[in-house]
């Protein structure tokens, strides 16, 4: 019996508990992130979207109204719309891709052969999606910051660095969520198709599920309301209108209390995908 | 093979047959959009009128800084479009109607709020929309007491003092687009033109704009109104102000007079406002002749009496009509 492919097995590998196991522990998460983040620049992506949002962008800025070429929040509501979509779109498909692929290629056997537990092959795909989807957003918000920055003559960079920095902890969200997707449901397809369709669907009505609840009748509203509850508030780190109309900085502690949040949802995704994976035949 | 070759030419004849007797009857179809060289009325249809809507809710939400209420939320206070109003009410009364949100109902409601626009403002407002606030921006400086006194960050008093274009530029597109949408929503020309010739200080582009609108809605009395306010509030040209103004009186007696519920707001305000003109040239007989019809419609008859009783021995009035501004 192979015990890296059957999951008893595997799962009763023994964990050596060692001062340096650790510091090992993280080199191969972070062996297997590289990995990630290298084969996300070499695909194409977000070269595709990027250039896309671009164009959009440009075409839209170059439109005139009135004779006044110093309105700019219709063109910063386009080109924040077209980057949530595309970081959304990367983030999803490439999280989806990941363990799917490795096990389709064969190339999962050798990689669980060698010392790295399947809690560590799991994390390092999920830090590889979120650095890339990461180092995808920052290129975004450099082009959205130049394009408003250019139309507006203002330079929030504050602004833009909470604004970023909250989307990408919501990414973290998506991207441990899509991990765990991509363990419980058979094909990357339909993994996309559903974490696609629960994080739109979060943005969208996430903030007013309670106001829905309380006009529902028992035991629904309670129902609802648990559901409210228990979903990770994504609409939280959508903080476009603020950037859109020029509103102040986000108290800090309050961004970073949004942060955590973020974190502990992550924390919790990554926790179940890893348990389920542990489990999980891989053969 | 020939049997084949038979039928396929038969199917052949059959379609060009069928074309030519369809074609004449499509093109004198009158649901058919190819009369239209518009692209987005071919593109949408009628559904255009839909998006127009939304584009100019835009607008309103734009000029609220994106404090708007979703469709989850209570519209009490957001009926009509803050954004076609000159003059928004700035009391504690109006603010406690218009604060959709109301208390937050928990801990996620409550912490959620610091990441959207939970505070209502306007554009221009000096970016806090507190009502002392909107009177510094009337240039009548803050209340000594008042909580935003030495709140600066994100004011615009600057600007508008320097009587450079301000922030109401930003609702413009969303205008624009509703216009190229739905070209016969004649509310979309006023309103816009209104804020072009008065916070943008864009005469021309709000000329320019009405006329588009007379284009696609010809001999509109809103339009027409609109139109001699620039001339003679503008432009100062009395003449042509005075001949819009009439041929828009005269078109709204035409379109309204025979309705059982006639917009007679809009026809006070033309009245109004071609007597002020008489008044202002001192053609006393023809701003009586206005005032005497305007009696008629407006609900303060006492006070045009009192006007036309000061034009015909030019005592005091009492007090002067007092009309509500757009």
């Amino acid at each position: 019996m192979n015990p890296t492919t059957t999951p008893i097995e595997s799962a009763g590998l023994p964990e050596v508990h060692q001062p340096e196991q650790s510091t090992s522990a993280a080199n191969n998460v972070l062996s297997i992130a590289g990995v990630v983040i290298k084969e996300m620049y070499r695909r194409k992506d977000f070269y595709v979207l990027f250039v896309l949002t671009a164009l959009i962008t440009l075409v839209m800025g170059s439109v005139t109204f009135f004779n006044q070429d110093n309105i700019v929040r219709y063109l910063k509501e386009i080109c924040l719309f077209f980057i949530w979509g595309a970081a959304l779109v990367i983030t999803i498909t490439a999280a989806a891709r990941q363990i799917p692929a490795e096990r389709e290629q064969r190339t999962l056997f050798p990689l669980l052969a060698k010392p790295v537990t399947r809690s560590q092959f799991v994390l390092g795909k999920f830090f590889g999606c979120w650095f890339a989807s990461g180092l995808s957003l920052l290129l975004f918000y450099v082009f959205f910051g130049v394009v408003a920055g250019a139309k507006e003559h203002a330079w929030p960079v504050l602004n833009y660095f909470q604004a970023m920095v909250l989307h990408w902890f919501m990414l973290g969200i998506v991207c441990a969520l899509t991990v765990l997707g991509s363990i419980v449901f058979a094909a990357p397809s339909s993994t996309n198709t559903i974490t696609l369709i629960a994080s739109v669907g979060i943005l969208l009505v996430g903030r007013h599920l309670n106001k829905v609840a309380l006009r529902l009748e028992e035991p629904g509203q309670t129902l609802l309301y648990a559901i409210y509850f228990a979903i990770p508030h994504l609409e939280l780190f959508d903080v476009r209108d603020l950037i859109v109309h020029n509103w102040g900085l986000i108290r800090w502690e309050i961004w970073a209390g949004a942060l955590a949040y973020a974190a502990v949802y992550s924390a919790i995704f990554l926790a179940l995908a890893c348990l389920l994976f542990r489990h999980k035949a891989v053969n | 093979m020939r049997t084949y070759l038979l039928a396929i030419a038969l199917l052949m004849v059959l379609a060009v047959s069928l074309a030519t007797s369809l074609e004449p009857w499509f093109q004198n179809w009158a649901g058919s959009r190819t009369k239209s060289d518009n692209l987005l009325q071919v593109a949408l249809g009628d559904s255009r009128r839909l998006f127009a809507r939304h584009f100019f809710t835009r607008a309103d939400v734009y000029f609220h800084n994106g404090y708007y209420p979703t469709i989850y939320d209570s519209k009490a206070g957001f009926e009509e479009a803050h954004v076609g109003e000159s003059v928004h009410r700035h009391g504690d009364a109006e603010e406690e109607v218009e604060d959709f949100l109301g208390k937050p109902r928990d801990w996620i409601d409550r912490f959620g709020r610091n990441f959207y626009p939970a505070r209502h403002t306007h554009l221009g407002d000096s970016g806090c929309g507190h009502s002392c606030c909107q009177r510094a921006k009337e240039y009548n400086g803050h209340d000594e007491n008042c909580e935003h006194k030495d709140h600066e960050e994100g004011h615009d008093h600057k600007e508008e003092a320097s009587g450079q274009p301000g922030l109401e530029r930003e609702i413009l597109p969303w205008f624009r687009l509703s216009a190229e949408l739905d070209p016969q929503r004649v509310e979309t020309y006023v309103i816009a033109s209104y804020w072009l010739r008065t916070k943008l200080n864009q005469v021309n582009e709000a000329e320019t704009f009405l006329r588009e609108g007379l284009r696609a809605n010809p001999g509109d009395y809103e339009l027409l109104f609109e139109l001699g306010r620039i001339f003679h509030e503008n432009r100062k040209d009395v003449v042509r102000a005075r001949n819009v103004l009439e041929l828009a009186l005269r078109n709204w007696r035409e379109r309204e007079g025979a309705k059982p519920e006639p917009n007679v707001f809009l026809g006070i305000q033309i009245l109004n406002h071609l007597a002020l003109l008489e008044r202002e040239q001192q053609n006393y007989p023809r701003a009586i002749e206005h005032y005497t019809l305007l009696k008629q419609l407006s609900p303060n008859k006492e006070l045009v009496q009192a006007w036309i009783d000061y034009l015909k021995t030019n005592g005091p009035p009492i007090a002067a009509p007092q009309l509500q501004p757009r």
